[in-house]
């Protein structure tokens, strides 16, 4: 089957034409970002007719920004930290281990999916308060790691599954123990597989809303989404300038992390989804 | 010869192998996640009575409450149109997309996927915001909509009619990067030969897509619904951050109705009965996902 010259043309339109889609709400935060207040309004989504810097300015030098950035960046490193720890030796068992009660592990992880996000937090309140991490990251850390968790952990499974067993079983024949085999063979061949689940967790912790927004309740413990969605002007009103010089500055550090991580991370959920 | 007991002792064995690494995630689905569950369950049983400030027991008052409430009959009603809507034109527009995508005649086509990417990354806050921007009354939506000649537009968060429906599409352009990979995913480990086996046996493009393509991606069709479905009942911070369910309660969803329950207007339990409705409509949506998946 050839396709025709008129057809592979529009092929190539149509794929732009979705792909502006894609870009052109961004786009619009960019300019918006570098416009004053008055232009955004004047010409809404054109490109800047003059660049200025004064929204970046009024957010690094007046606003608590740094604050909710070191928030943002505690939690969501040690949320991979942790998330890597948790589910690379349960990713292996899932892998390894013909133990009963594997599927219904299985079913309980895509079971977690769906609890409701407000059951689960006030139950969580209760148990947080109990250990007095109510405003705490602690308390975030935990959470976002028990969210990446089903993902991380299929993920990893995948991974596991294409590395030949013999490797292993010839170093566990040296005597190796098989926490040690884990450690010393089976993760240095799995970086990818371990890369996707930071990147999977990153981006989570980093994005999520609805939990910061309802255990961090003083302003000193927002992270980032929080601060962008209570962002307020300086009479009250908001400001798309700064908020949107804000916006940018969040999404910068983790979008090139992302650009970094994603190849990973699409090898990663599409090999262990679909086998 | 393998006695049924011998049997039984050999899986014995392996669980023993198996827990010590199962043990930190375990640990964590139990603590963060089912004694929530539990715990967040119970609270539906009590009510907090403003006039005497006391949190009393109610037994199912909540739930009788409920049915009798029409903004919670409202975010219901939203929540099916909000999700169902949602998750088809996902589904839809990145079949598409993934179909071009993977055409062998697409140039650059590494870049082209890598840019569909781009939106996964965004926090879902900033998309929201980015959303608020484009549909605000004298926002560029309606400013193109002038240049081309409409003269009133609409102003989209604020009309009853339309604020869900914006609400759905901000929600569909940041689900699109994901649905599209999965689906790409699913294209790419179709064998060719099947494709050309329907072609010579003379089906057109459109029989070969619904006879072919989509039954061999079925599991991957499958499980990108069900979580899409999922991601999208549950999803908080688009309704949030756009229309905080109004006006009135137009695009009042259970999430956020459930929300300014429990912590707007101090009613827990009420929150907790709205979180048991969504519950039971998802997992009902998980066991219809495995029932399918082990048939």
């Amino acid at each position: 089957m050839r396709m025709s010259r008129t057809k592979q043309v529009f092929l190539h339109v149509a794929v732009v034409l979705m792909l502006l889609a894609l870009v052109f709400p961004i786009l619009i935060l960019l300019f918006n970002s570098v416009k004053t207040e008055s232009e955004i309004f004047a010409s809404p989504g054109a490109p800047p007719r003059a660049i200025t810097w004064d929204n970046f300015r009024a957010v690094l030098v007046e606003s608590t920004f740094f604050t909710h950035l070191k928030n943002s960046v505690i939690v969501a490193f040690s949320t991979v930290l942790l998330a890597v720890i948790v589910t690379a030796p349960a990713g292996y068992a899932l892998s390894r281990f013909k133990f009963r009660g594997r599927t219904a592990f299985s079913m309980w992880l895509l079971a977690t999916q769906a609890f409701p996000g407000i059951i689960m937090v006030l139950g969580l309140f209760t148990v947080l308060n109990v250990y007095g991490l109510i405003n705490r990251l602690p308390g975030l850390v935990v959470m976002h790691t028990s969210f990446a968790l089903p993902f991380s952990i299929w993920l990893l499974k995948g991974y596991f599954d294409k590395i030949p067993v013999d490797l292993e079983e010839a170093a566990r024949i040296d005597g190796c123990s098989r926490l040690r085999a884990l450690v010393k063979i089976i993760l240095p061949l799995s970086v990818p597989g371990l890369l996707a689940v930071a990147t999977f967790s990153l981006l989570l912790s980093w994005n999520e809303f609805f939990f910061a927004l309802v255990v961090m309740r003083t302003n000193a413990s927002w992270t980032l989404p929080v601060y962008l969605a209570r962002f307020q002007g300086s009479g009250g009103v908001v400001e798309w300038g700064p908020l949107s010089a804000a916006a940018l500055l969040v999404t910068i550090p983790v979008f090139l992390l992302f650009l970094v991580g994603q190849r990973y991370l699409v090898s990663g959920l599409t090999g262990g989804a679909i086998k | 010869m393998k006695t049924p007991k011998a049997h039984a002792a050999r899986s014995l064995v392996e669980e023993k192998r198996a827990l010590p690494f199962l043990l930190p995630s375990l640990a964590v689905l139990c603590f963060i996640s089912l004694y929530p569950l539990i715990q967040g369950i119970t609270r539906v049983v009590y009510s907090y009575r403003a006039l005497t400030r006391k949190t009393v027991y109610t037994g199912f008052e909540n739930f009788i409450l409920l049915f009798r409430d029409p903004v919670f009959l409202r975010a219901l009603g939203n929540s099916l149109v909000w999700t169902v809507t949602s998750v088809a034109v996902m589904f839809l527009l990145s079949y598409i997309l993934a179909t071009m995508l993977n055409s062998r005649y697409l140039r650059f086509r590494r870049f082209f996927r890598s840019a569909t990417l781009i939106p996964w990354a965004l926090p879902g806050v900033v998309v929201s915001l980015i959303w608020r921007y484009i549909f605000l009354a004298d926002g560029p939506l309606n400013a193109a909509l002038a240049g081309l000649g409409v003269t009133s537009p609409p102003s989209w968060l604020t009309d009853t009619n339309l604020a869900l429906w914006t609400c759905i599409v901000a929600n569909s352009w940041m689900g699109l990067p994901f649905v599209t990979i999965m689906i790409l995913a699913g294209l790419q480990s179709l064998e060719g030969e099947i494709l050309e086996a329907a072609a010579i046996d003379g089906a057109n493009y459109f029989q070969s897509q619904v006879r072919v393509v989509l039954p061999s991606m079925k599991k991957v069709i499958l499980i990108v619904l069900t979580l899409e479905t999922i991601w999208t009942f549950n999803s908080f911070d688009i309704v949030f951050v756009l229309t905080k369910g109004g006006p009135g309660s137009a695009s009042m969803t259970l999430p956020l109705y459930a929300y300014q329950n429990a912590f707007m207007y101090y009613q827990a339990g009420y929150g907790a009965a709205i979180g048991i409705i969504i519950l039971l409509i998802l997992l009902s949506v998980v066991v219809l996902y495995i029932r399918e998946v082990l048939r």
